[in-house]
This record gives C-alpha cells, structure tokens and sequence, in this order.
C-alpha cells in the first residue's frame, strides 16, 4: 500500500473504497472476459469466423494486459484481489461474455463481443469521470484502458455493419495505449 | 399495473433474497435477472429499491439498458 498516494487521492474527494471496489470488479471484467474470449475465440471457424478471430485475439490478449495494468494500481490504494476466485468472476463490472447457443452464428458472436467491448468502455468512462483532476495516475490507467476498450469496441461494431471504424488491426505490438504500464 | 410508493419500492433492495427493482422516470423495473445488479448493489454506487432518474442522467449509458428489463408497476410519487 502507497500511504501518501492513498492520502492524496482522498484529501482530492476521491472515496478510496468505493474506487477500490470499482477498480477491482473491472479487474474481474478483464481476467473473465479474457477467459470468455478464449472460448470464443477457439469457436471462431469457417470462413467468416476466421476473418474474426485474429481481432478477437488481439481483444483477448489485450484484455489480459488491462487485468495485469489494474492489479497494481488495487494494491498501491490498500485494496487486494479477492482470494476466492468464484467470488471474483461474480464481482464482475461487466455480464460473462458467453458463447452464443450456435457459435456458427457470426452475428451472435459479434454481439457478445461487442456487448462486453461496451461495457468496458462504460466503466473505464465512469473511472475516468471519478477521477479526473483527482487521482492523476487511476485517470491516466483508465484513459490508457479506455483507448483500447474503444478501439475494440470499434473493430466488432464495424464487422457487424454498423459502420467504419476507422480503425485498422494492430499492426506489431498489442496495448499501444497500456504497454507503458506492463513495463 | 401495481402501483408502489417511494417506502414499498425501498423493500425491493435486492438483499435477503428480496427481488430487486429499481424506478426510473415513475415505471418501476425489476432487475433481478441482471448480473449487473447482483445483491442490489450496482456498479458499487448505485442500491435497488430507489428512484434512479437523477442517477441515471450521471450514469455511462442511457435508459435502454434499463428498458430492457420488465415494468413490474408505477411509483406513485415520483
């Protein structure tokens, strides 16, 4: 635990337990729906799957990186992970991005992906919303999560025809935004 | 449709396996399918069995996410 960081972001009006808490049910959201995009990811076949499941991947791998980003930040505010791991899955931010009933169903797929890629980009806007000008580095973390959640967001919604993203795939390295908190 | 004060909705926490119902804009919504509203707690801020339509104007997302769970009455002094 960081004393004086834990001082400082509550002599700013931060409540340290409620963003403890909020930190630590994302963290969940991250390590589940990385667990999640596993199984979707393997379910990625024929030939629209796997025009998929290369962005999937990189959704996945990424989503690991935010839980490996958050971790630290949790435990330098006095807060810890739980110890039993079905209580964590259960605290979740965000609803298990479950495979849809027919995983040949292209549509279905990218609608659970989308729909977890949406939740996240809500929770790390209502990080970003509690702590800015606060708690300088859970801002920074979470606008560095946010760009990627965003982005994420952005390659699904395309490939459900919901319009261009902008975007293209990740070209070398995953987590441009978070990298600079997995060194 | 039933009609539920502000103190009948607040029975409705979602805590000691009461159902959990939340009132937005005078409709009372049950959400106790949610995962999002597991134990009447949400998002940690927010707790069942309260009239969320000022939350809700600060919230990450809009009504639909709450419209799509069933209408179980009308809160009467909202």
């Amino acid at each position: 635990m960081a004393k004086v960081t834990r001082e400082m972001v509550e002599k700013a009006g931060v409540n340290l337990d409620q963003l403890v808490e909020l930190l630590v049910k994302n963290a969940a959201a991250e390590l589940t729906t990385y667990y999640y995009y596993t199984i979707l990811r393997v379910n990625l076949i024929g030939l629209e799957g796997e025009g998929i499941k290369e962005i999937a991947e990189t959704a996945r791998i990424e989503d690991r990186n935010h839980f490996e980003a958050l971790v630290p930040r949790i435990y330098e505010l006095g807060g810890k992970l739980p110890e039993d791991m079905k209580a964590f899955h259960d605290s979740s931010a965000c609803p298990p991005a479950s495979l849809p009933q027919d995983p040949r169903d292209i549509q279905a797929m990218l609608r659970v992906l989308v729909e977890a890629e949406r939740c996240a980009v809500r929770g790390y806007t209502h990080l970003c919303n509690l702590t800015a000008g606060k708690d300088h580095r859970t801002y920074d973390l979470s606008q560095a999560i946010l760009n990627e959640e965003i982005e994420h967001e952005s390659w699904f919604s395309e490939f459900l025809g919901e319009g261009p993203s902008g975007h293209f795939l990740r070209r070398g390295e995953t987590s441009p935004f978070v990298s600079k908190f997995l060194r | 449709m039933r009609r539920f004060t502000k103190k009948e909705l607040a029975k409705y926490n979602g805590q000691g396996g009461t159902a959990t119902y939340v009132a937005y804009k005078g409709r009372v919504y049950d959400v106790s399918q949610s995962f999002l509203w597991q134990h009447g707690k949400h998002q940690v801020l927010h707790t069942a069995g309260k009239d969320l339509t000022d939350s809700l104007a600060e919230a990450p997302h809009g009504p639909e996410l709450l419209e799509k769970f069933p209408v179980v009455g009308i809160l009467e002094d909202s």
